[in-house]
């Protein structure tokens, strides 16, 4: 099969990648019907793992208890877990390529930190007060400048609280649920299915949004 | 662009302090801090988005000299490629204050973090203007895009409007054209302003209609854009138009409103500078859209870069 990342990608992957620190799995979901980028991701995935060996994956299908563990209803997605094999609620829902590459390339390397999350400490002191599940959908697109911000703010709230989940949505894959929340601009934040905005705030705005919606 | 891209994933390792803080990491930013580590500099570059800012949303760049025709996202990518050969430090955050007193400056992100620098560079472009019209905050996210590479997706198809006649509206209604079925350009001027080479590539899409000395009064819908209401700006008669969505392009807004009060600024928030794009503040230099000036270019940016660092490297650390 022709490689998915080409050469120079691949070199700027590895230096990304050279900061890392523990090792990282991903657990890819997938299923045999109406999935268009199941297989494109586990391209992906499988190319990551070979330019760096602290990256694995492993493949599930949509049907099985893994994916009823992990609350995953879509394929294809992606879960993270760090090298003690945590779960921080960190999702990607269909293949983060164009612009969101980046974005989980990110994700990978503070994973491999055992994914402490960036934001400021006063962020952190706000959101580890919630004490009820929170869903953050980002919706994106590959080819949007402003999402992947968005998206690694989401991320990073996730990692504060095991009660936070954190989702980025790609909106031309998933169409139906793009339909349900009405969006038609990007990046669009869902959060609990009743706070939602557009457009990547900063941090601080981001998280009064999640404080909100509680 | 390509099917893979990094994006801010090569950001660069975080210090306390850099010679140079530049804000905004399009192509007035990266000069400066090409043009500093050739002074001898150590500057860092902090961008909220991408590297090249708002050139990723321009699809074709044809003044820029060396290229007869080039995508603003490939324009971005090779510029900040050469500002990494030369070891110019990236990082990615949206700045949230800065104190420019002083010799020891400090930029403050909003992550929390806090850089000093002796030097600090304003190069933070512009946003898009919004039309301040009726409906206009109600429907954000439900049909009204200031985007085209970002939910130009999502109109497939579709018959949208788009407002303003500017290069920026032309341009980006060229890239809508590919996958809209109708655009209806509405133009506040009895002409449109763009340049003619864009006005010819449009027409030959066959996809477009104009409506001229127009402005959007109001917007109309339900969960998304239905109709707007076009007033003629001479005889001010209202007539409306059915559309599935609404792209605004009618210019752009300095992003200073972070330093309200800390620089000097015009009545429409572009930052007052010397010939050396020196603020008033000591060592706070403001370059590119961002600075009140006549004729805003990527090459007009790249310039006012050098010249600002030039002067900061004889002022500030020559000794």
């Amino acid at each position: 099969m022709a490689k998915l990342l080409p050469d120079n990608i691949t070199k700027q992957v590895k230096e990304v990648f050279s900061s890392m620190e523990g090792s990282v799995k991903a657990l890819l979901f997938k299923s045999e019907k109406n999935c268009d980028y199941c297989s494109t991701a586990e391209q992906m995935l499988q190319e990551l793992s070979e330019i760096e060996g602290k990256i694995s994956y492993e493949v599930h299908d949509l049907a099985s208890e893994t994916a009823a563990k992990y609350g995953i209803e879509l394929a294809p997605s992606m879960v993270l877990l760090n090298p003690e094999g945590d779960d921080k609620g960190v999702r990607f829902l269909g293949i983060p390529a164009g612009h969101e590459f980046g974005t989980l390339l990110q994700d990978i390397v503070s994973f491999s930190k055992g994914a402490i999350s960036d934001l400021s400490k006063d962020s952190i002191k706000r959101i580890e007060t919630i004490n009820s599940p929170v869903d953050i959908k980002v919706f994106v697109t590959t080819t949007c400048p402003y999402c992947p911000k968005a998206v690694l703010t989401a991320h990073n709230i996730a990692m504060v609280n095991k009660n936070i989940t954190a989702y980025m949505v790609e909106a031309n894959e998933f169409q139906e649920m793009s339909k349900k929340f009405g969006v038609s601009s990007v990046p669009q934040i869902v959060i609990n299915d009743k706070v939602t905005f557009v457009g990547a705030y900063p941090e601080g705005q981001f998280v009064d949004q999640v404080m909100k919606a509680i | 662009m390509s099917f893979f891209e990094l994006g801010s994933a090569k950001k660069s390792e975080l210090k306390d302090f850099y010679d140079v803080t530049i804000i905004g990491g399009g192509p007035g930013g990266i000069t400066a801090g090409i043009y500093a580590v050739q002074a001898g500099l150590n500057p860092l570059i902090i961008e909220k988005a991408l590297d090249g800012g708002q050139m990723n949303n321009t699809q074709t760049v044809e003044n820029w000299t060396g290229f007869a025709s080039i995508s603003g996202m490939e324009l971005s990518e090779k510029m900040a490629e050469h500002a990494r050969e030369f070891d110019v430090s990236f990082t990615y955050a949206e700045v949230v204050d800065i104190d420019g007193e002083g010799q020891n400056k400090e930029v403050i992100l909003d992550n929390g973090k806090k850089i000093k620098s002796r030097v600090i560079v304003v190069a933070t472009g512009s946003n898009p203007r919004k039309l301040g019209v009726m409906g206009e905050e109600d429907f954000k996210g439900r049909g009204i895009s200031y985007c085209a590479t970002c939910d130009g997706h999502f109109f497939a198809d579709k018959h949208i409007a788009v407002i303003g006649g500017g290069n920026s509206a032309l341009d980006e209604s060229l890239y809508l054209s590919k996958m809209v079925r109708k655009i209806t350009i509405v133009q506040n001027l009895p002409k449109l302003t763009a340049d003619k080479l864009l006005q010819k590539k449009l027409n030959d899409t066959g996809k477009v209609e104009y409506i001229y000395s127009s402005v959007l009064d109001s917007v109309e819908g339900d969960s998304q854009v239905r109709k707007i209401n076009i007033k003629n700006v001479d005889s001010g008669e209202i007539t409306s138009l059915e559309v599935d969505g609404i792209f605004v392009f009618i210019g752009l807004i300095p992003n200073t409103q972070f330093l309200k009060g800390k620089l000097e600024m015009n009545g429409f928030g572009y930052i007052k500078t010397d010939d050396f794009m020196e603020t008033k503040t000591k060592g706070v230099y403001a370059i590119g859209d961002v600075r009140e000036k006549e004729v805003r270019q990527i090459v007009t940016a790249a310039a006012d870069g050098a010249i600002a660092i030039y002067h900061a490297a004889r002022n500030y650390f020559s000794e």
